[in-house]
């Protein structure tokens, strides 16, 4: 395969890109998407034109509906959120509507919608845009929750995404537009519910997503000759790839979870449970969980530093985890 | 009061100098983002000036606004300390919201200035309820809600007019549309249009209130209409919808420090020294002494700012209820 070293948003654009040429139902909504500042979207208005490229009022509520119904009707609809906080304000859309639909009409009504939303902390910008908000739409029956750690996984998550007859939220996050990695400049696609191992090892399991990975893996990395750590990347909340994580956990007895999300009913909460219900027989120490705690994200960069699951504190938690024998 | 009738020199001044305080303000708050000092991007106001200052003069310090994400225009018209605002800004311990806030959350109860948002349409559901205790207290308090054309588009936003309507609240909505003439969001040239009416005001007529558009870069224009809503308000006889039509000068997130001279005839401050000093309310020493004034205020403001202590970084996990 024909690869390139190409940036998170490149890889974004080449999937939207290439699911619209080869299939004309494939339309983006959203605000400024044609704005030609932003990298995912870029060039799209271009080759697709208006009709099929459209930015809409801010009215989450109606467009993130327009693309529920016209996926009801069978079109590919991509509807994009400035950032994943912007979402709370068509929850009953997205979580009454869009979730339900298919099974409360007894699997006679599909909604293969795809919402992309940005996400993230590490801005300083605040409570209402910092926000990760993937557990919220993993706890609702419905949705599958995707959450790509690099371009190579979002173009071909995303790609799949698009094509998957079910509807997603794909999270990507605002720090990771710029991260290059190599990136076949084929169509393909990566299947929903396998998570990746990205370093293998033999004491500790942390099992990561999003940009916690790439945290995880400098943890890793610092701990190299002391702790023997995989790091997975479970790459979607929903389905969760159980048995990566289980076959993990026999190997090594030991886990940590690392997630950017609140602590409370999250990502960490669900991944313990399994953990603790499927490789109890496995486990030789308490699970720990590294997450963002239970409190909305402040302002001030060094209290949003103090405050932001990181390198260090998964470092602490490897080390405390491998003191059980 | 009726078009025409005669304003106080001294109100108009104060007027001015709000405007100019604004403005000052904002100029020194860019100043700080390029060189690092405030750690975040953020939306600005100027050329909007004659709005917030227009409106908040006839507020008064027991009434309640909303405001949004170019906040500081209405922060500080409704009276916020500049030093604790700027201080907020800058995430300092010694600012409104102990640095936990940031430019778009920034909430200062003690003069009514309720809420910087960073949601579109956040703040103006919350405005019905300032309106509503006023009602119900019977206190002759108003509450103003500040918003764009993009957030006139917002359910929040429409079911609001309604319910403003139907409870017949002393509130004022208060559209500020930066992009009268050609849409845009955030700069961007939109592709598809979001406002499907000339006038946002004519939505007015199907809730159920009076409502108009207006030149928000004329000031006395802005005062007018304002205090003709304040006073039905006040008077009990319901909400209003004002549209305020306002162009952004430097740009809409950090724009650049000074702006493009084909946009001065858009500048509501240039605009209103003239006017001033046409009907022989300011000279030309008398402006330098508002401007110099102002400058030292903001000036203070900064160094305050700039000399306060970070928050205690365990303070990042503290006050998530009232009771911990
Ligand atoms: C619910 C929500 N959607 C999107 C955004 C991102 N956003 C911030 S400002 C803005 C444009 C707002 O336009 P308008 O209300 O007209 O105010 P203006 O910027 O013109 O003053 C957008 C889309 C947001 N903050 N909140």
């Amino acid at each position: 395969m024909d690869e390139r070293p190409i940036t998170f948003a490149e890889a974004i654009n080449e999937a939207l890109k290439q699911s619209m040429m080869k299939d004309p139902e494939v339309i983006l909504l959203g605000e400024n998407v044609t704005s030609s500042w932003r990298p995912t979207t870029k060039g799209l208005l271009e080759e697709f034109g208006r009709e099929r490229v459209r930015d809409t009022p801010i009215s989450e509520t109606a467009f993130i509906g327009a693309g529920i119904g016209a996926s009801i009707l069978s079109m590919r609809p991509v509807v994009e959120l400035m950032l994943v906080d912007f979402g709370l304000v068509a929850m009953d859309q997205i979580l009454n509507q869009l979730a339900k639909t298919h099974y409360m009409s007894g699997g006679a009504v599909k909604t293969p919608l795809t919402i992309r939303a940005s996400y993230g902390g590490g801005t300083s910008s605040g409570a209402t845009h910092s926000e990760s908000l993937y557990s919220l739409f993993a706890h609702m029956p419905g949705i599958k929750v995707v959450v790509p750690s690099n371009p190579f996984d979002a173009k071909g998550l995303l790609l799949s995404c698009i094509r998957n007859d079910d509807p997603e939220i794909f999270m990507e996050h605002r720090l990771l537009y710029d991260l290059k990695g190599h990136v076949p400049a084929e169509d393909y696609v990566l299947p929903l519910g396998e998570a990746k191992v990205v370093q293998e090892g033999d004491d500790v399991t942390v099992f990561t997503i999003g940009r916690m990975v790439h945290e995880a893996i400098q943890a890793a990395q610092e701990l190299k000759d002391k702790v023997s750590v995989e790091v997975i990347d479970a790459r979607t909340v929903v389905p969760l790839d159980e048995k990566a994580l289980i076959s993990s956990i026999e190997k090594t007895g030991r886990l940590v979870v690392v997630d950017e999300d609140y602590e409370r009913c999250g990502f960490c909460a669900e991944v313990t449970a399994i953990a603790a219900n499927k490789a109890f027989e496995y486990l030789k120490a308490p699970i720990l969980r590294v997450a963002s705690p239970n409190v909305p994200i402040p302002y001030n960069p060094t209290l949003e530093k103090r405050y932001l699951p990181n390198r260090d504190k998964i470092v602490s938690a490897i080390k405390s985890v491998a003191r059980y024998a | 009061m009726v078009e025409g009738a005669k304003v106080k020199n001294e109100k108009l001044l104060e007027i001015y100098r709000t405007m100019v305080r604004i403005r000052t303000f904002e100029k020194a708050t860019r100043e700080l983002i390029k060189k690092g000092v405030i750690p975040t991007r953020m939306g600005f106001y100027t050329g909007q000036e004659a709005v917030a200052a227009g409106v908040c003069a006839v507020l008064k310090e027991t009434d309640q606004i909303g405001s949004t994400h170019r906040p500081l225009g209405h922060l500080i018209a409704k009276g916020c300390d500049l030093k604790k605002l700027m201080s907020e800004i800058c995430g300092k311990e010694t600012g409104f919201n102990k640095g936990k806030a940031g430019p778009y959350h920034i909430f200062d109860p003690s003069v009514g200035a309720l809420g910087a948002n960073g949601i579109v349409g956040g703040s103006v559901p919350m405005v019905l309820g300032y309106a509503l205790a006023h009602q119900l207290r019977g206190d002759g308090g108003v509450a103003v809600a500040f918003f764009g054309e993009g957030a006139s588009n917002q359910g929040g936003v429409l079911e609001s007019m309604n319910l403003a309507s139907v409870w017949n609240l002393p509130l004022i909505f208060v559209c500020e549309n930066s992009s009268p003439d050609v849409q845009t969001m955030l700069g961007h040239k939109i592709n598809y249009p979001q406002i499907s009416v000339d006038k946002i005001s004519s939505r007015a007529l199907g809730f159920g209130m009076p409502g108009d558009t207006y030149e928000g870069w004329d000031v006395m224009k802005v005062y007018r209409a304002a205090f003709e809503a304040v006073e039905r308000a006040r008077s009990g006889s319901g909400p209003t919808l004002l549209e305020f039509k306002v162009h952004q000068l430097t740009g809409n997130i950090e724009g650049s420090l000074e702006f493009f001279e084909d946009e001065s005839m858009w500048d509501p401050i240039r605009r209103f020294r003239r006017e001033l000093m046409f009907k022989g309310a300011l000279n030309e020493e008398e402006d330098r002494w508002i401007r110099t004034s102002e400058e030292l205020k903001v000036k203070e403001a900064v160094e305050y700012a700039i000399g306060s202590p970070e928050p205690n970084v365990e303070e990042a996990l503290r006050g998530v209820f009232v009771e911990e």
